[in-house]
């Protein structure tokens, strides 16, 4: 994954499901929340809504989030991102259809392919 | 001797059609009368000389005659509606050999052979098919040709279309064979929807028009509405005339001009353009009331998604930079920085990480579309200049160097193998100097022309691909024009001046 995918998709805040107005012992108290509900498998808290549509949220990403929000300056980044991106959702990002041929079929029907 | 008369009609219908074409209607009228009194000449002497021959008593002598003169004619329709929907490359290369008077028979009968390969794929097809075509030397357009079609064959149509394309840089022209090819990339340009390309290639008459090339290029006129587009009963002639009707009548009567353009409601758009602001109207990248930092992580998130297009990448850009250089933003950053006690440079330090990583994600997508570098200043947009520029030469460098060693390798690679190398070096060059604009065609040409020229040569001195080394000397006295390199347009001038050995008629 690129480092702008990187920045929206794994964002710390968006993987703890918090607003970058959250404090420091919000994102605590929710890091644990997140890892026991993903150690008792619940389905509720293996996705996570970004710009860019649900991701899968793993302990390793929680465990990763916290640490990054706990050093100011990787702070400050992330809620640059998080606090100016589109809102977060959790229906996946439609992406642009490729350009289908307007006459399917053509070269067969006019005698010059198989 | 009698393939006089059969190429004079030919060239005549020729020119009436290309007249046409262009809308000189007068120059069609008097082409149109001028072929159809040769024809009505050379069809009454014919007939004269079979008269005579039977009333002599040479009956047998009398059908010999009419057997050669109705071979050019009755031959590639035999062709078309026979041998090449069976896929009988060896009978249709025969047959196409004979039907086809003049200097080069052969090249018309190896097209229309890869043509059936075309129509039935097989390796075996394939193989005899390139194997007539590797004996003959030098390179030509029909060999060019016909490895398009054989490329076609295997379903690799990009490759068949810049191949068919390319054989119009060569200085050898077999009409024939070029109406093959003008007819495949109609076909193509039509099954893909590429109404402007087939409109474009028929008012510049780049190919000989066959009845279906020339039906099709009405429709595609019609659709663009072109100003020299045929009526609707013109239409309908050329229609009449082309083969496969059943297959065409839809395009005929879906063929309707485009809707004139409803006069616009004046909105904020247009006020914001008469205020000098530039409106982003493409996609989701609109101008909105958002600040300038959500606004750009928009426009990346829709150009990243969406369709990606020089505009797009340039609304994109400079929303980025109006971002970055905002008051607004560097203040917030200043503001959070403090509060969350972050180190000392943190906000210049977070401001060069945004920039490098969208930069970096930008020149990805503009790299992978082949999209030039946009004209905005500021971080972002320096840096994507830079990155795109950069790249491109570096990559184009490598390209022509490769190439250059191609001289220096003891295999010795065949005439379409060399010729196939610096399509696809051209095509780089003229995608990344249309990206770079011409600062980067300055930096780009003299590379290109050190190892073109040196390659254009050893390929007439020692390979006597002479068709082929004239066309790389055009490509790159062309080029030279352009920079303005005074001692390359002289040298290319003085290449591009030597007599070429053809098997054109």
């Amino acid at each position: 994954m690129s480092a702008f995918g990187s920045a929206l998709d794994e964002n710390p805040f968006y993987v703890l499901g918090l607003s970058p107005d959250a404090s420091r012992i919000e994102l605590e108290r929710e890091a644990q929340k997140l890892l026991g509900m993903l150690e008792l498998g619940f389905a509720g808290a293996t996705t996570y809504a970004t710009p860019l549509g649900p991701r899968t949220r793993t302990p390793e990403l929680v465990r990763a989030a916290v640490a990054a929000l706990r050093d100011p300056y990787r702070r400050l980044v992330a809620e640059l991102w998080a606090r100016h991106a589109p809102p977060a959702t959790l229906e996946s990002t439609p992406t642009a259809a490729p350009a289908e041929a307007t006459q399917p079929g053509l070269r067969r029907r006019l005698g010059w392919s198989p | 001797m009698y393939a006089i008369p059969i190429l004079l009609l030919s060239r005549l219908h020729h020119y009436a059609l290309d007249a046409r074409r262009k809308n000189r209607t007068t120059r069609y009228f008097l082409w149109s009368a001028v072929a159809a009194l040769s024809a009505t000449i050379v069809l009454t002497v014919a007939a004269l000389f079979v008269y005579v021959l039977c009333y002599a008593g040479l009956w047998f002598l009398a059908l010999a005659v009419i057997a050669v003169l109705a071979v050019p004619l009755a031959g590639p329709l035999a062709i078309r509606h026979v041998l090449v929907p069976r896929g009988a490359f060896r009978l249709a290369y025969y047959l196409g050999w004979a039907s086809r008077p003049g200097r080069d028979p052969t090249a018309y009968g190896l097209v229309v052979a890869a043509w059936a390969v075309a129509v039935r794929p097989s390796g075996r097809g394939e193989a005899w098919v390139a194997s007539q075509r590797d004996r003959r030397i030098p390179l030509g357009d029909a060999e060019v040709i016909a490895t398009a079609l054989l490329a076609a064959a295997r379903g690799d149509a990009m490759t068949a279309r810049s191949l068919a394309r390319s054989s119009l840089l060569l200085v050898e022209n077999h009409p024939s064979v070029r109406e093959l090819a003008g007819e495949w990339l109609a076909v193509d340009a039509a099954e893909r929807g590429a109404w402007s390309e087939l409109a474009d290639d028929a008012s510049a008459a780049r190919w000989p028009a066959s009845p279906l090339t020339f039906f099709l290029e009405g429709v595609a006129a019609r659709r663009v509405g072109a100003p020299n587009a045929p009526s609707e009963r013109e239409l309908w002639a050329r229609w009449l005339v082309a083969p496969k009707r059943a297959a065409t009548r839809e395009l005929r009567d879906t063929a309707t001009p485009p809707p004139a353009p409803a006069p616009r409601v004046r909105d904020a758009d247009d006020e914001a353009a008469d205020d000098g602001v530039d409106a982003e109207a493409t996609g989701a990248v609109a101008l909105d009331e958002r600040a300038p930092l959500p606004r750009a992580i928009a426009a990346h998130l829709a150009f990243g998604t969406g369709v990606r297009t020089e505009e797009t990448l340039r609304a994109t850009v400079r929303a980025w930079d109006a971002a970055l250089t905002d008051g607004a933003t560097h203040a917030w950053l200043a503001r959070r920085a403090i509060e969350l006690e972050a180190p000392l440079g943190a906000v210049d330090r977070a401001l060069r990480e945004v920039s490098a990583v969208v930069s970096d994600e930008l020149g990805r997508l503009a790299d992978a579309e082949e999209l030039g570098a946009p004209a905005s200043h500021g971080p972002v947009g320096d840096s994507l200049g830079r990155r795109l520029r950069h790249g491109r030469l570096d990559a184009l460098e490598a390209g022509f160097t490769r190439w250059a060693a191609r001289r220096h390798d003891a295999e010795i690679r065949s005439a379409i193998d060399e010729w196939r190398e610096f399509i696809a070096l051209r095509d780089a060059y003229t995608a990344a100097v249309t990206a770079g604009g011409l600062e980067l065609r300055r930096l780009a040409f003299p590379h290109a022309y050190a190892t073109g020229t040196a390659m254009a040569a050893w390929l007439w001195n020692a390979r006597d691909e002479y068709a082929l080394a004239h066309a790389i000397f055009r490509w790159l006295l062309d080029e030279a024009l352009v920079v303005g390199d005074s001692e390359a347009i002289e040298l290319g001038t003085r290449n591009c001046r030597l007599a070429v050995p053809t098997r054109s008629d």
